[in-house]
């Protein structure tokens, strides 16, 4: 009797450590140790990127990417200059979170714009022959204001 | 034997009452606003610790979206924030929610201020203290939906007993207060930080936050 009740409370402990544990919805490869080193060392920009590219590569052939990654990574390469690849990424975040939309929908445009702006301004002293990339995305119509 | 059935039965309803909301008027306000996504805006520090609010800032998104919300993204939001003149958290904090969420098109917001980030020398042992308190407005109302403040405190464990007599009392009174000069000089506050959004937020039924739309439902009545 002592031994079958022993094994109940241990099987019953047992699953009241797993039953409400924290089986992690996302894959976030260590999001808040990266950012915090960025923080950190905001130097070190390379380092970052890489990060966060990194969270993608792993969590996006499981299907946990978590909520805002793509935003993150979208917004360094839009700080980096490199608008197309943003946008790309701002709209991977708009198709998976429809919260995201509004923002995301802002995101764009600005990264767009400044893609139009780069190049009226190099077309302007060098004349026709710079037309490196194509318009990746068209241009979303202003939801928000 | 009676012990041990009681022991189990104390155990079965702390197993149950674990995972069943139980008082779900609790976070009623919560509950009626339901907000999907939640906005994390840059810490306000109160703290002596300069690296304070963003160390903490970074622990946020994690527990959030694990309990179902969509966070936005938290570096992309503070720099936004920055090119719009709100680089000062307390400027950010001092703005409502109502005008911040639309700007991102957010559901809630969450402010978080550092009230404690220290590391204090006392006598062979080093306390490290954080401190957090935690709000979410809603977006649309400006009404505080939930509010929260955490305390957690870390003292190095007990070098232990090294053995008998003065030789034995002053190894270790040199191993404690080495300890505690290497607590005091690299605290490691994350842990502690750590902790703290895993008690504000994720007790519940308790004073943490109902599970968001992307959290499997267990029970929702």
């Amino acid at each position: 009797m002592i031994s079958t009740t022993k094994y109940l409370f241990v099987i019953l402990l047992l699953f009241s450590l797993i039953g409400c544990g924290a089986h992690t919805r996302y894959n976030w490869s260590n999001y808040d140790t990266k950012m915090y080193s960025h923080y950190k060392n905001p130097s070190e920009r390379e380092q970052f990127v890489q990060a966060l590219k990194e969270i993608l590569d792993y969590a996006e052939p499981e299907g946990k990417v978590p909520p805002g990654i793509y935003a993150e990574y979208g917004f360094v390469l839009y700080e980096e200059g490199n608008n197309q690849q943003a946008v790309i990424y701002f709209q991977k975040e708009a198709d998976k979170w429809p919260e995201s939309r509004a923002f995301m929908t802002k995101l764009i445009a600005m990264a767009n714009n400044r893609t139009k702006n780069q190049k009226e301004s190099t077309k302007l002293p060098v004349g026709p022959e710079a037309d490196t990339g194509k318009n990746v995305t068209k241009q979303p119509s202003e939801v928000s204001k | 034997m009676k012990r041990m059935l009681l022991s189990l039965l104390l155990l079965t309803l702390v197993t149950l009452s674990g995972c069943v909301p139980r008082d779900l008027n609790k976070q009623e306000k919560f509950l009626a606003a339901s907000p999907r996504s939640i906005l994390v805006i840059p810490v306000v520090n109160q703290s002596v610790d300069v690296t304070a609010a963003d160390y903490m800032l970074s622990t946020l998104s994690i527990p959030l979206a694990e309990r179902g919300y969509y966070v936005f993204p938290i570096n992309a939001v503070k720099r936004v924030l920055e090119e719009d003149g709100l680089s000062d958290s307390s400027l950010v904090h001092s703005s409502s929610a109502s005008k911040l969420a639309n700007l991102f098109g957010a559901d809630a917001v969450l402010y978080v201020v550092v009230e404690r980030w220290d590391a204090k020398y006392m006598v062979l042992t080093t306390t490290v203290t954080v401190a957090i308190y935690y709000q979410i407005r809603d977006g649309k109302t400006d009404e505080v939906l939930w509010e929260n403040r955490e305390q957690m405190v870390y003292q190095p464990k007990d070098a232990g007993n090294a053995g008998g007599g003065p030789a034995g009392l002053i190894a270790m009174l040199v191993v404690k207060a080495v300890q505690a000069a290497v607590t005091k000089a690299a605290p490691n506050y994350m842990p502690l930080a750590h902790q703290a959004n895993a008690k504000a937020l994720l007790t519940y039924p308790g004073k943490g936050i109902p599970r968001g739309p992307y959290a499997p439902v267990e029970q929702k009545n």
